[in-house]
């Protein structure tokens, strides 16, 4: 049984076919990168994914359990993060309370004890605290745990929507352009983290990806996309090669 | 036990607080006693809005149907059972608190609801829409007097109680967002997208908010209606909830000091000025020419600090040294102004008194803030110990976090 | 009696054609009004909360704009003054022009320095408008007690009359028959009277007899007059009215010209589908904000003097609460942001309302346009010509 499974997923906006028919499998422990010019309808897939959009047609599996149209929330729960294209991190809140929020689902006192502060309640926010900080760890945010999310630079904000994924405890990860705006040493050391997620986390990982060489070094199996539509799938090696895939992005080196 | 220990601490010292506040308001006149009475109503209603709109980011405009919806229940229930209930005194007025908090907490479900489809300017005009609703349907209803009000018996005057429910609203407040159960509501107010994808239950979070925030301001209405013995529609118009929402505003919405200290700020003002006294010793009245000039002066000078900030030049200490130059050149400006103006009969001649400019003052206290600080006085920041030392440049010892 | 009926209990269908005509009157102002919030809203994306203020400043400079023309209320007393269509023109001119201006003033002092920010302080800025102009203004504007523009100003008095289905030529036959009895049966009285000098209140036992007649005729033939009425349908119009109701719908074909025809309404329609690339592309965008406001404020304006004017409204400053959010209810009803939209939407307001108040509950008047614009906005938050808008993500 595949962990994830995107069966015929076609979605409309209005009249326009965004996604059409997409089908792919992702088994445990896969990179798999997801990759096709602009407005492929990546993006699209993983929204249909996590729940914030509704497929027009055909349906998404996760561990042989059908969760299309599922609110995004439960999906979460299900055990799918993601990150955001634009990030989408919580300006105001600190780097450390940003990974709190994605612990959250893991928390065990009801609202009641927090409104009166029972002692409970604050042991578990500090569990809660304790763990993001160990994942800040992992992603070398240490030195700005309590800074504004917002001051951070871009590549320390694209991290930080890692760990605050991560901290949902997650087994699929979803990623959506993690490179994006870093610059080659800042993208080398985030190829190398997205892969201890997988070997050391046992984390699978499904990613958006521009960045070719990123994608090439990174993932063991890659879903081209273009129009919505499927144009190949298989290892680095074959899409390399693709005379379909060299078409869609005639002009851009891949 | 240790805990136990700072827990009734904590509570006693809220109680001694609460009766040294009623103790000091029942040594004066009625009149004073009205206004600690009302500025405690005030603290209540501007943190529990703040609970909605600063910290949940739920923009709610019509808070005041929250409150006529508590002091309606309680007043309602008050004459129809309290001749004949077996609790009398303090007890019943519990109860009638409780009962004012769940009336509102169903209404802000209600209200909440939309809140599932809405954002932003458009919930804030939905919220409004609900709470003039509310407001109309009261005004219809015969049992509840109609347009003309309602006696509420018995009446209490038990100012420590109202003060407590404001401590208590702001105590609650207070934990919500120390423990982790509040960054989901922050997570909400900042992104509502990524707290969904986080796993936060966005919808429970707005309607928990919204139920928590309107239950605290039916309580608070609740006491309104026994502390007054009489309550109308217009008691609760539209401007009420325009004054929770400048508290709110002015105190920096997210920070539940700030909109304590601008609620008893805003409360007290209007009736500082109605109780200014003019040369003759009667009420204070100033000429329609003074005021017009003040506010003339009072704009040039939002639109001429709005632009030293935001052109951002030099140390933070030179531009406070420029507000503080062009805030006396405005005192100078207003002199001048108001010397033209007087030359205009009518300006000259229309007499207004001090505290007829309460709404006015309102109103303008709203523009100037959003004009020169959207962020509110204290922003999302707390005046804690470790805030006040960080203005003072004092660094306070950084939190250890302890590793798993 | 079953609930259903019970709620339509006020209902009298003879009177739905007069409701309808009514309501697109209201329509007509809801909608120039309605005009000002979609235009605004169009191009800055801000819900302009002080717009029913502005329209209440309209009101006020008409009322003083009467006033210098000779229609005070002192004048008015009494005497019969004449007035002529272009005391309106000025009245009008007048509170265009004004409100124009404090639209552009409210516009460079409140909402300009808050474009960078948030939607949501600009809101927030706006109700302080909104407030100031109510309460500031009651401190020097004439409030009590309540001025009203006096309704000699209007030149067209009198009413025009349509009968829109006639009533059984049997019920007429009767009516005409009776006429001729009681016209004979007051005339032989009134001789009487003439030829004896009786005291009409002090009648002999014949005088009585002769009244008696007289009365009994005239209670036949009225009777039988407001049968015919109450069988037909007719609706009655002040002449007033059909004015206001054509002024309207020419002022709202000259603002979609000037929209739809100009180079500047062409590049008002550029800012409001993006703002940014608009200003990228040389448009200048202040100018057009400001026209924006200066044309929106103006309808505004408009709308104000003509029911200052031709309803006579007693005035307070917060006259433009109830106007103003039933035009942005209007606003949002046929989709903010489109022109159309806004006018289909203050027809529609006009007659949703009258309609309210014609099935018996016009204490709810104004409640309902609250809870016209909570269903549209969660229903069908595009309203009805406009389409909603998706948040990329």
């Amino acid at each position: 049984m595949s962990l994830l499974e995107m069966r015929k997923g076609t979605i409309h906006f209005g009249g326009l076919v965004a996604v059409s028919e997409a089908t792919f499998a992702i088994e445990k422990g896969d990179l798999f990168g997801l990759i096709g010019p602009n407005g492929a309808g990546k993006t699209t897939c993983f929204n249909m994914i996590t729940g914030v959009y509704r497929p027009t047609s055909g349906s998404v599996y996760f561990k042989g359990k059908q969760i299309t149209g599922t609110p995004p929330n439960r999906v979460a729960a299900l055990g799918i993060a993601r990150t955001f294209q634009n990030i989408r991190l919580f300006p105001a809140l600190s780097v450390l309370e940003n990974v709190v929020v994605g612990g959250f689902l893991r928390h065990r006192t009801g609202l009641a004890s927090a409104l009166i502060y029972l002692p409970s309640a604050i042991a578990e926010t500090d569990r809660l605290r304790a763990e993001a900080m160990d994942l800040i760890r992992i992603l070398d945010l240490e030195d700005v745990a309590d800074v504004r999310s917002a001051d951070l630079p871009y590549g320390k904000q694209r991290r930080l929507e890692i760990a605050r994924a991560m901290a949902t405890q997650p087994e699929l990860l979803l990623l959506d352009e993690p490179a994006a705006g870093m610059n080659p040493q800042e993208s080398e050391d985030l190829l190398r983290t997205v892969r201890r997620l997988r070997d050391d986390f046992g984390k699978t990982i499904l990613l958006i990806e521009h960045d070719m060489r990123f994608v090439m070094n990174l993932c063991e199996k890659i879903f081209v996309l273009d129009h919505g539509e499927e144009i190949a799938f298989g290892p680095p090696e074959k899409i390399r090669n693709d005379p379909g895939v060299i078409q869609a992005y005639l002009g851009e080196a891949v | 036990m240790k805990f136990v220990l700072g827990r009734l601490l904590s509570i006693a010292a809220a109680l001694g607080l609460c009766f040294a506040i009623d103790v000091f308001a029942h040594s004066q006149n009625d009149y004073t006693q009205r206004l600690v009475a009302l500025a405690g109503l005030y603290v209540t209603l501007s943190v529990s809005l703040n609970l909605i709109n600063g910290i949940t980011g739920q923009f709610s405009i019509g808070h005041a149907a929250f409150y006529q919806v508590g002091a309606y229940c309680g007043g309602f229930l008050s004459v129809r059972f309290y001749d004949g209930s077996p609790v009398h005194g303090l007890l019943w007025l519990l109860v009638m608190m409780a009962a004012g908090a769940a009336a509102a907490a169903g209404a802000g479900l209600v209200v909440g609801l939309p809140s599932l489809r809405l954002r932003g300017d458009y919930l804030a005009i939905v919220t409004m829409g609900f709470g003039e609703i509310i407001r109309i349907i009261v005004q219809n209803v015969d049992a509840f007097g109609g347009p003309y009000g309602m006696n509420v018996q018995p009446k209490f005057l038990h100012i420590w109680l109202i003060w407590l429910l404001a401590v208590s609203c702001i105590a609650v407040c207070r934990n919500l967002v120390s423990s982790a159960h509040g960054l989901q509501f922050l997570a909400v107010r900042e992104d509502e997208i990524a707290a969904g994808a986080m796993g936060v239950n966005v919808t429970r979070v707005k309607v928990t908010a919204f139920m928590l925030g309107s239950a605290f301001a039916g309580a608070a209405g609740a006491l309104l209606a026994h502390f007054e013995g009489f309550i109308t529609p217009a008691t609760f118009a539209m401007d009420v909830s325009f004054i929770i929402l400048t508290m709110v505003v002015l105190g920096g919405s997210g920070s539940i000091t700030g909109s304590v200290i601008s609620a008893a700020f805003l409360s007290y003002l209007p009736e500082y000025l109605r109780g200014l006294k003019g040369p003759e010793g009667g009420t204070l009245a100033v000429t329609g020419a003074s005021v017009a000039a003040a506010l003339f002066a009072t704009i040039i000078a939002a639109g001429i600090i709005r632009r030293l900030l935001d052109q951002a030049r030099g140390t933070p200490r030179s531009r406070a040294l420029g507000v503080a130059g062009i805030v006396g050149a405005t005192l100078i400006g207003k002199i001048v102004i108001q010397w033209g103006l007087l030359f205009i009969p009518y300006l000259r001649e229309l007499k207004i008194e001090a505290g007829q400019l309460r709404m006015v003052i309102f109103a303008v206290t709203l523009i100037i803030v959003m004009l020169l600080r959207p962020q509110g006085m204290l922003a999302h920041h707390e005046l804690s110990w470790a805030f006040i030392g960080k203005i003072l440049g004092i660094k306070a010892p950084a939190k250890a976090v302890t590793p798993a | 009696m079953p609930l259903s009926l019970q709620l339509l209990a006020g209902v009298d269908f003879h009177t739905l054609p007069q409701q309808v005509v009514n309501g697109i009157m209201l329509g007509a102002i809801y909608a120039l009004i309605a005009l000002g919030y979609t235009m605004v809203y169009g191009v800055l994306k801000l819900i302009n909360f002080a717009h029913g203020e502005v329209y209440m400043l309209g009101a006020y400079v008409a009322l003083f704009a009467s006033w210098r023309l000779g229609f005070t209320p002192e004048a008015t007393r009494g005497t019969n003054l004449q007035s002529s269509a272009f005391n309106l023109v000025i009245l009008l001119l007048a509170s265009m022009a004004i409100c124009a201006l404090i639209g552009v003033i409210i516009e460079r002092f409140a909402y300009r320095p808050m474009r960078q920010h948030a939607r949501i302080a600009s809101l927030i800025t706006a109700i302080g408008v909104s407030m100031f102009l109510q309460f500031g203004g009651a401190l020097v504007l004439p409030i009590s007690p309540e001025p009203n523009v006096s309704g000699e100003i209007n030149p067209y008095k009198g009413t025009y009359q349509a009968s829109l289905t006639p009533s059984p030529t049997a019920l007429v036959r009767q009516r005409d028959a009776a006429k001729q009895p009681y016209e004979a049966a007051q005339k032989t009285f009134d001789e009487y009277i003439a030829a004896t000098h009786e005291d009409r209140f002090n009648l002999s036992p014949k005088g009585i007899e002769a009244r008696d007649l007289a009365q009994q005729a005239e209670r036949t033939y009225k009777d039988l007059e407001s049968k015919v009425e109450s069988a037909g349908v007719s609706v009655i119009v002040p002449k007033g009215q059909l004015v206001m109701l054509v002024t309207a719908v020419f002022l709202m074909l000259l603002l979609r010209h000037l929209v739809m025809r100009t180079r500047a309404g062409r590049a008002m329609r550029a800012v409001s589908h993006d703002f940014d690339s608009a200003a990228l592309m040389g448009v200048n965008v202040n100018r057009i904000v400001v026209l924006t406001f200066v044309l929106g404020s103006s309808m505004a304006g408009a709308g104000a003097m003509m029911t200052a004017t031709f309803l006579g409204t007693p005035l307070t400053t917060f006259y433009g609460m109830e106007a103003g959010v039933k035009a942005f209810t209007a606003a949002v009803l046929g989709g903010i942001g489109n022109i159309p939209g806004a006018v289909l939407g203050g027809l529609l307001m006009g007659v949703v309302e009258e309609m309210v108040v014609w099935a018996g509950y016009s204490s709810y008047r104004d409640a309902i346009a609250f809870v016209v614009l909570i269903l549209v906005l969660l229903f069908r938050p595009g309203g009805l010509l406009g389409s909603a808008t998706m948040e990329k993500i």
